[in-house]
């Protein structure tokens, strides 16, 4: 599978690479994206099977990404890993057809929860 | 409209301690040491604003040592390793984990900014009408890290006319 990662924190964008190693998921191909228009670019020219988004992103936020990719008809698996995790964020992601939320700080126990059903 | 906030410095010292137990101390040897000091000197900060349910600002700041051990943690290298560019964004990171956990406490309605990292001490700072309402202050390694609330005022009138 191929797994795109879109935080604008290059340090975070290696934690999460780490964790999905750490949880297992090391063998996947992982591309990144920088910001939101780049999340938004590279899904559309990539067709990566799986992205894990950042939600307060310049340019383009990630939820904003989510919706401008299922207008155009995308229907890629999509989630979140964000800081962000209020009662409205989680509502207005699943309305959008998110797949999961991830709280940070996060754990490789939390990581492997979340993408042992989609990654197998 | 500013409500009360409800996030005070157990819920602060919770999230710190997350954030210690997932990216900077993982194996548990290296905690943040409480000193309660909220006067205790930094060269580095970062720090981001929320606006709209409550509004006001979260700052980390530290020792440029304490950050040059955050960067190497967040990215699992050794400390000479890391670049500026790596601790500027870890900075930020660290802003933004414990800002975003704390909007998640607020009541509904508020927007959390992107990250501001400055490498200069966090007296440099300016919040103009601001007031410090809670935070957690401690040692980590021998070294001074402070995570802090800083409350907007909304109270501030026009004078005269």
């Amino acid at each position: 599978m191929k797994i795109l990662i879109a935080d604008d924190s290059r340090v975070m964008r290696q934690i999460v690479v780490r964790t999905l190693r750490q949880a297992g998921f090391g063998d996947h191909a992982l591309i990144e994206a920088a910001d939101g228009q780049e999340a938004f670019d590279k899904t559309t020219a990539e067709q990566p099977d799986l992205v894990i988004s950042d939600w307060n992103m310049p340019h383009l936020t990630g939820i904003e990404v989510l919706r401008q990719l299922r207008a155009a008809g995308n229907s890629v698996k999509f989630g979140f890993v964000t800081s962000e995790c209020t009662p409205e964020m989680k509502t207005a992601a699943e309305a959008s057809g998110s797949a999961f939320f991830i709280v940070k700080p996060f754990t490789a126990e939390r990581f492997d929860e979340v993408f042992a059903p989609i990654l197998g | 409209m500013s409500v009360e906030v409800e996030v005070d410095e157990n819920d602060l010292a919770e999230m710190v301690e997350q954030v210690w137990e997932s990216y900077l101390d993982p194996e548990g040897v290296s905690p943040l040491i409480p000193t309660y000091d909220e006067n205790q000197p930094s060269e580095v900060h970062s720090s981001v604003s929320i606006t709209g349910s409550w509004s006001g600002h979260i700052v980390y700041a530290s020792s440029r040592a304490a950050a040059q051990r955050a960067a190497a943690a967040f990215l699992a290298m050794e400390q000479d390793e890391v670049s500026e560019e790596d601790i500027s964004d870890t900075l930020g990171e660290l802003a933004n984990i414990v800002g975003g956990n704390v909007k998640a406490m607020l009541p509904p309605g508020s927007h959390l900014s992107l990250p501001q990292v400055s490498l200069a001490p966090e007296t440099s700072a300016r919040f103009p009408n601001t007031q410090r309402i809670s935070g957690v202050y401690g040692l980590w390694e021998g070294e001074p890290v402070s995570i802090s609330m800083w409350q907007s005022s909304t109270d501030t009138k026009e004078e005269g006319a």
